[in-house]
């Protein structure tokens, strides 16, 4: 069950989404004991929130991709733990949505299947695995610019792509995840979507998202294949891509499914610290 | 920031850039704030509003802009096709020496 949560919804009246998503935060609030934020008020009764965001993780629900919730909790500072965004769930589950201000069958049935798809997430979570033990003897070099410092695994084993992504080739597996650039470029990260499990990924497809208070970016595989685990602690702390984005941060690992073909398009270590040096050096002008 | 190359190939010979659905883009602007590299530009006085300015300021394979549209007024190119165009462009690249 979905219960001790903090809930943030969207509170966009003149938007179908966003009424689903208010809908779908008293629904939450009412069956259970989560409690609801609601984010008119926040802006102006700061403190009574806070309190509530300090004490359970936080469940937000945007309405649609402009994420004014997702914003919000940014610009508060609150940790995410969870998120919906009921555009994307209607997308998934073919609900069309429309203009409607009010909720009709389409609508009400959106409501119910995520609330099913909340409440079952603990099963989800069982089915990752528990993986985590690679031993790994990453030898890094690292560039200084100004008070940044990036760090970038030399071994031959590590692959990269142009956009700031690694990963670890150990046979016909492969754990991937991004850079210190694109760590130390969106500074503290507050949100890490996964990808799904078992779903099959090309190269340079989308193997999650990570967020924080200045910007979001998808995370661009290396190499395809089919997600085999996920890294299951980012849900709760995705501080540890900060952290080290090439060992308690990593995102995914992968079963590769065409890793020689793949190759022709990823580059060494020489070749990406280059490639890196030039984009901090034009970022900072 | 603007990248030459990608994978070794001319960033102009890359087809990757967004595509604005005029009939869904409801000039909020939220792309224009959210993209680094200045990909768009805002046109305030003219009839379309919001362009794509700099198509090869923006990243290969990257998204990002289209995630964060409300109206999901932003599209890109397959990749799939991308990906095998570059490859391509790769290899007329090595066997012109």
């Amino acid at each position: 069950m979905v219960e001790n949560y903090a809930v943030l919804p969207c509170n966009g009246l003149d938007k179908c989404a966003g009424v689903i998503s208010r809908e779908l935060a008293i629904k939450l609030c009412e069956n259970v004991k989560n409690e609801i934020i609601c984010p008119v008020f926040y802006r102006v009764a700061e403190a009574k929130y806070n309190k509530i965001a300090g004490k359970r993780p936080l469940l937000v629900i945007d309405g649609c991709q402009t994420r004014c919730a997702s914003k919000l909790a940014a610009e508060k500072s609150l940790k995410i733990s969870r998120k919906v965004t009921i555009t994307e769930e209607a997308k998934n589950h073919n609900i069309e949505l429309r203009s409607n201000l009010r909720l009709l069958e389409n609508e009400n049935a959106l409501i119910e299947i995520i609330l099913n798809e909340l409440n079952n997430d603990e099963d989800k979570v069982t089915l990752f695995s528990d993986e985590t033990n690679v031993v790994y003897n990453f030898e890094y070099v690292t560039f200084q610019n100004g008070k940044f410092i990036f760090r970038v695994p030399k071994n031959p084993e590590v692959y990269y792509n142009e956009n700031d992504c690694w990963a670890y080739v150990i046979g016909n597996r492969a754990r991937i995840g991004v850079t210190d650039f694109v760590q130390q470029n969106l500074s503290d990260i507050l949100y890490f979507t996964p990808p799904d499990i078992g779903a099959e990924i090309d190269q340079f497809g989308e193997v999650g998202e990570i967020e924080s208070s200045k910007s979001l970016i998808d995370i661009i595989s290396p190499v395809s294949g089919k997600v085999i685990s996920i890294n299951e602690t980012l849900v709760q702390k995705p501080e540890l891509i900060n952290e080290n984005p090439y060992e308690l941060g990593w995102i995914a690992e992968l079963e590769l499914t065409d890793f020689e073909g793949d190759k022709e398009l990823l580059i060494g270590f020489d070749k990406y610290f280059e490639i890196m040096k030039k984009k901090v050096e034009d970022l900072n002008g | 920031m603007s990248e030459s190359t990608f994978m070794g190939v001319e960033r102009d010979k890359i087809d990757w850039k967004p595509i604005i659905n005029y009939t869904k883009c409801d000039y909020c602007m939220e792309c224009v704030k959210f993209c680094p590299h200045k990909v768009f530009e805002v046109r305030e006085s003219e009839e379309i509003k919001l362009i794509v300015r700099n198509p090869n300021n923006c990243v290969v394979f990257c998204r990002a802009c289209s995630k964060i549209c409300g109206p999901d007024a932003l599209s890109f190119p397959d990749k799939s096709a991308t990906t095998q165009r570059i490859k391509e462009i790769r290899k007329e690249m090595e066997s012109n020496g």
